[in-house]
């Protein structure tokens, strides 16, 4: 008795009923498949038809979705484009080689020459130190101060352009140190440390977006469940009239997950147009910053693929949010 | 169909619902339960459904022994049961169609049997006409018959009714026990819990009478 299969299974042993042998006959291999796609379509359509006839909480709760998912996005959009302009920079990586000042112009000459006849420089600059001190007294401000100066405390500089760019300060290191071996060299500098900062600075900020996108991801999934937890109270008389005439759990519990899953593809279009709009507004005031740095740099717009993961994320944390409502809920409501 | 044996309801407040309750109903028969309330009619009901599980004693419904039923297997019961209640249960957010669609829906009946099906059984309870109703739109003997549609839609071998009758006139409800005899003429179990003893004595069945959750009488 005890591993007697369900009492759906044993409906042959009950006497016949008219019509009912021919309608099981009918039913083929694919009625199971066909009825399945079936529920979750009607699930489906009473989930949107909830929807509309509630549009004012609809609307609030997929406002709060948006703001929640727009926010943490927006700011990893930023970051990323912002990184795009530090890799940028980093390309415009070069070595200043300060020779000492005893010096010669000469021999800074020189100097020059066997830098530019390594293999891997690509561009050198010498910059004359006399041309150097009246550029300094014209734009620095400290123009009386300098010339109270008995000599030119300037050396002169040669820029080194290097040939390969993709590696970093790193990679420069080797060719730093045959520069500084070089004769009247006083010391060799990277200039990237100002990047380096910048990367470092991204990548604080990028913890904290990580950081802030776990908290309001928290945020959505309690709020969403807070929601569909009132959507399952005031549907509890439908819920108990389901249970009693033979609904499982899952079949009670569809139309919820389906709800969840709409408020979240909702939000998460909305999220996609306001960073759209959001990115092409800012980008008429980063386009002037950039030109006052002589760059052309803009932002693209939100990218397809980052679009696609906002909009999949968004359903997936309905989903969630939905799940960690029913599960319980919609158990605890049985017929009395 | 139905066995009882020794079955005791105990409620947490200490009301004793059944008391040591033992019967047996045959598979095609129609019986009546009568008594006050709190007799434990609706206690007897809800146990067959597995709505309640009895304290102590056993339930056997089509051979199966509801002990043995785990919380997952509930709803199948249920799809082999029609239900009738007093207050109708009906969803008022949906039409006459849609209300007796319910255990068609739920069962996975392909949608185009679904349509058959529903129009059958309402034109069995006569309201073929009104099914893109609302039931708030019926009156309380067309919403009765409504609740009676959807128990029967599915042609299940067990139908259950709790006071049935509860709220309509005589006439009405010598009509709505007319359709329960129908069903139970093609075979359909059916078991009614009613106090309505004049409209009982008219008709000639089986009739158990509780008191107390005892078995006071078995007019069989």
């Amino acid at each position: 008795m005890a591993n007697q299969p369900r009492p759906a299974d044993k409906t042959d042993k009950r006497p016949p009923k008219s019509g009912s042998g021919a309608a099981r006959s009918r039913r083929d291999w694919r009625h199971p498949l066909r009825s399945w796609a079936g529920s979750h379509r009607d699930s489906a359509r009473l989930a949107l038809r909830r929807i509309g006839e509630h549009p004012v909480s609809t609307v609030m709760i997929v406002l709060v979705m948006t703001i929640v998912l727009a926010l943490p996005m927006g700011l990893a959009v930023l970051i990323d484009q912002v990184e795009r302009l530090g890799i940028d920079w980093q390309r415009a990586a070069q070595l200043s080689v300060y020779l000492q000042q005893d010096v010669k112009p000469d021999a800074a000459q020189t100097v020059q020459q066997d830098i530019a006849a390594m293999d891997d420089v690509a561009e050198v600059q010498l910059l004359d130190r006399e041309l150097a001190l009246a550029e300094f007294q014209q734009h620095s401000g400290l123009g009386d101060a300098l010339q109270q100066l008995a000599y030119n405390p300037l050396p002169d500089v040669i820029l080194v352009m290097p040939r390969d760019i993709d590696g970093g300060a790193a990679a420069l290191e080797p060719l730093r140190e045959r520069l500084a071996q070089l004769p009247g060299v006083d010391q060799v500098q990277i200039d990237m440390l100002w990047v380096e900062r910048l990367t470092a600075i991204l990548s604080m900020v990028e913890r904290f977006t990580g950081a802030l996108a776990l908290l309001l991801v928290l945020t959505l999934l309690l709020v969403m469940a807070n929601t569909i937890r009132l959507a399952i109270e005031s549907r509890r008389n439908e819920i108990l009239v389901i249970k009693l005439v033979g609904g499982t759990d899952a079949f009670v519990r569809r139309p919820f997950l389906y709800l969840g899953m709409l408020y979240g593809l909702l939000a998460g279009i909305l999220a996609w147009l306001l960073l759209g709009v959001g990115l092409a507004w800012l980008n008429g005031t980063v386009r002037e910053l950039a030109a006052l740095y002589q760059s052309d740099f803009e932002l693209t717009g939100m990218p397809l693929q980052d679009g696609l993961v906002l909009l999949g994320g968004a359903i997936l944390l309905g989903l969630a949010g939905a799940w960690l409502a029913v599960g319980r809920h919609i158990r605890e409501i049985e017929p009395q | 169909m139905i066995r009882f044996e020794q079955v005791c309801k105990r409620y947490p407040n200490g009301h004793q619902g059944l008391d040591h309750l033992s019967f047996h109903i045959r598979t095609g028969e129609m019986v009546f339960i009568t008594g006050h309330s709190g007799a434990g009619k609706s206690t007897l009901l809800k146990l067959i459904m597995c709505m309640e599980r009895p304290s102590s004693g056993q339930v056997f419904v089509g051979g199966q022994n509801l002990r043995d039923l785990g919380s997952h297997d509930i709803p199948y019961l249920r799809r082999q049961v029609g239900v009738v209640f007093q207050n109708h249960q009906l969803l008022f957010d949906r039409t006459v169609f849609d209300n007796v669609a319910l255990p068609l829906i739920i069962n996975g009946t392909p949608r185009d049997e679904v349509g058959r099906r529903v129009r059958a059984a309402l034109d069995k309870v006569g309201l073929l006409k009104k099914e893109s109703m609302y039931p708030i739109a019926l009156s309380g003997g067309e919403q009765q018959r409504v609740g009676i549609a959807r128990a029967v839609v599915h042609k299940p071998a067990l139908l259950l009714a709790d006071e049935p009758t509860g709220n309509l006139d005589p006439e009405l409800s010598a009509e709505i026990m007319g359709l329960f005899e129908d069903f139970n003429r093609v075979g359909v179990t059916v078991i009614i819990a009613s106090h309505d003893l004049p409209l009982i004595a008219e008709l000639d069945h089986r009739m158990l009478t509780l008191s107390e959750g005892r078995l006071l009488a078995d007019g069989e």
